[in-house]
């Protein structure tokens, strides 16, 4: 596989995970930013098992996984209910808490980073194909998660507690149980995602998980729409992507315009591109049957 | 001891920043009902035009902090018909959209800041602005004329802010509509107009703590924003969300916490225990220790 080719999908893949991983959360209105720090703390941990104890990969990433698990679980005990903007803060606290951690641990490099990691399957070549399939598998897996939380009891709950938290908790929707529910699934996801990112470049450093990532994030969910999973889909190739055929000194200012387009897409279409009006609509399409009933977020009613 | 009253002195100024920019932050969140997150870019972006405005004057000092001021009166009246538009859209008050859109507006600020402005690195204030030479050393204890203004006109700030908020009849509308939004339209307060007042007083009091944070930083960097945005944002959430006095206490609180951890922490350490205590605090409480007033 060409190197710009696997690099573009699976920062895209990586893009549409973390993506999903602050969608899942937002669906009860939490902007779970602790999903950075999540990777961060996944992929540094299963870099260090793998480098300093010879720990297998697999082992490595279901750790990742786990600790993505248990680190969400904890935190959500505390804000399973919280209001999104004490939400938001934890988020930023702890990725600004885990930098530091790291920057000031030498068994994780420190400000240096981990560089280095072995090639997974013994060669360049195979190590990129393995890392696209669990990829795949992962997106898949996620993909088809997400769309039966959706169309299920609990996701009709979230749908309710976004719209009304009063209402949803009168009509005995368990706001805290939800809260937690998502959450620990969204850190669980953002583990796993962490150390397949730090596995892509075969390093891990401290710029990989800056505030810009998730500005990134944010981006591709508002502009994408983030009433349904589809919109990241489309949109995180076209985001990451399409800066990459302007000229370099363009390229610097990703930021600035996808900062730009968030803003501009806030103030236009505040549902973002990808409605669940649209979904359905396809939905139906395809299957050629009449349309279905859908809850609609705030814009669409 | 000589160390610990230096730190103190030293977190009274810091302190006195930090509320006055969280009271900032809560008459935009009580007044014009958004939470605009990035507020404190905002400042951090009129600091840099003040280095800019100094740098090509040579040095004026009056210039510089009127052109400090108005930046921050521009970004904020020009962000102002963003926020309306966004409310109105929703037909309703929506405080998360306001604070998605005021991140989208930060991450703008914070990329230009590290693109345009000394080629991202970190600036530095002149002595005429920063003061660092010791107007006062007992022992230990060195206190720098940046510090003493700072800590002076942080202090005559926040009394005149709470004057105008308490005391003048601008102040009341400010207060009407922070407590109940349709009974001030029923006693004639223009909403709108008050909103955008609020906007412009933010954006002035936005300047003046630009103008205090370099003199007493001496410096600034693109990604200070970002982490004054989060403090900002933990002490009203800690305070209780539109909560001015309790921004006041937690405020001067979290000043001197942070500034006594520096002289006894090394490194980037100082600033992760401040973070960590204001972590622990909203797991614990997350609503607030004074009461949210929203």
């Amino acid at each position: 596989m060409p190197l710009p080719l696997y690099y573009f999908l699976s920062i895209t893949a990586v893009n549409i995970l973390l993506s999903w991983a602050l969608y899942l959360p937002y669906r009860v209105a939490h902007l779970h930013f602790i999903t950075v720090a999540n990777m961060a703390i996944s992929g540094y941990s299963a870099a260090w098992l793998v480098m300093s104890l010879h720990v297998p990969f697999g082992w490595a990433l279901l750790a990742g996984f786990a600790l993505g698990a248990l680190v969400g679980w904890i935190v959500a005990l505390f804000i399973g209910d919280a209001p999104t903007f004490a939400v938001v803060i934890v988020g930023f606290t702890f990725i600004f808490i885990v930098r530091t951690v790291i920057e000031n641990l030498p068994a994780v490099g420190a400000t240096m980073g981990i560089f280095g990691l072995p090639n997974i399957g013994g060669n360049p070549e195979t190590h990129r194909w393995v890392i696209m399939a669990i990829l795949a598998g992962m997106l898949l897996l996620t993909g088809f998660f997400l769309h039966r939380f959706d169309h299920s009891r609990l996701g009709r709950a979230a749908s309710a507690v976004f719209v009304d938290k009063d209402l949803a908790a009168s009509l005995g929707v368990n706001i805290k149980g939800l809260g937690m529910l998502v959450q620990t699934v969204s850190c669980t996801i953002a583990g796993g995602t962490g150390v397949l990112y730090g596995f892509i470049y075969k390093s891990f450093h401290l710029d990989f998980f800056t505030f810009a990532l998730v500005g990134i994030a944010m981006t591709i969910i508002f502009v994408g729409g983030y009433a349904t999973p589809w919109g990241t889909v489309v949109l995180a190739p076209i985001l990451y992507g399409v800066p990459l055929l302007f000229p370099p000194a363009i390229q610097e200012w990703r930021i600035v315009i996808y900062g730009g387009v968030l803003v501009i897409v806030l103030v236009l279409k505040p549902e973002g591109f990808i409605t669940r009006r649209f979904v359905a609509t396809m939905e139906s399409f395809l299957s050629g049957s009449r349309k279905k009933r859908n809850i609609l977020t705030k814009e669409e009613l | 001891m000589q160390e610990l009253i230096a730190q103190v002195i030293n977190g009274l100024s810091l302190g006195s920043i930090y509320v006055l920019l969280v009271t900032g932050f809560n008459l935009l969140l009580l007044v014009a009902m958004i939470i605009h997150f990035s507020y404190p870019q905002v400042v951090v972006f009129s600091m840099y035009i003040t280095w800019l405005v100094l740098r090509v004057t040579g040095n004026n000092l009056p210039l510089g902090v009127i052109a400090g001021v108005a930046s921050s009166v521009l970004i904020n009246l020009l962000s102002a018909p963003l926020f309306q538009k966004v409310m109105a859209k929703r037909e309703q008050v929506d405080i998360n959209s306001t604070m998605v859109l005021s991140m989208g507006i930060g991450m703008i600020i914070t990329d230009v800041l590290s693109h345009s402005f000394n080629g991202g690195l970190a600036i530095a204030f002149p002595d005429n602005l920063a003061g660092d030479t010791a107007i006062v050393r007992v022992g230990l204890i060195s206190i720098v004329s940046g510090q003493i203004w700072s800590l002076a006109v942080g202090i005559v700030s926040v009394a005149l802010f709470f004057l105008l908020l308490y005391r003048t009849r601008p102040g009341r509308a400010f207060r009407a509509i922070a407590e109940d939004p349709n009974g001030a339209r029923l006693v004639g307060i223009p909403i709108l107009r008050t909103g955008l007042y609020s906007y412009a007083l933010t954006g002035v009091l936005g300047g003046i703590i630009a103008v205090l944070l370099s003199m007493l930083l001496g410096a600034a960097y693109p990604g200070l924003g970002e982490q004054v945005a989060h403090k900002v944002l933990a002490v009203s959430i800690i305070a209780g969300l539109g909560n001015l006095a309790g921004g006041l206490v937690v405020g001067l609180f979290l000043g001197i916490l942070e500034a006594i951890v520096q002289g006894y922490v090394s490194g980037s350490w100082s600033n992760a225990i401040a973070f960590v205590i204001m972590l622990v605090v909203i797991l614990v409480k997350p609503k607030g220790l004074f009461g949210t007033k929203l």
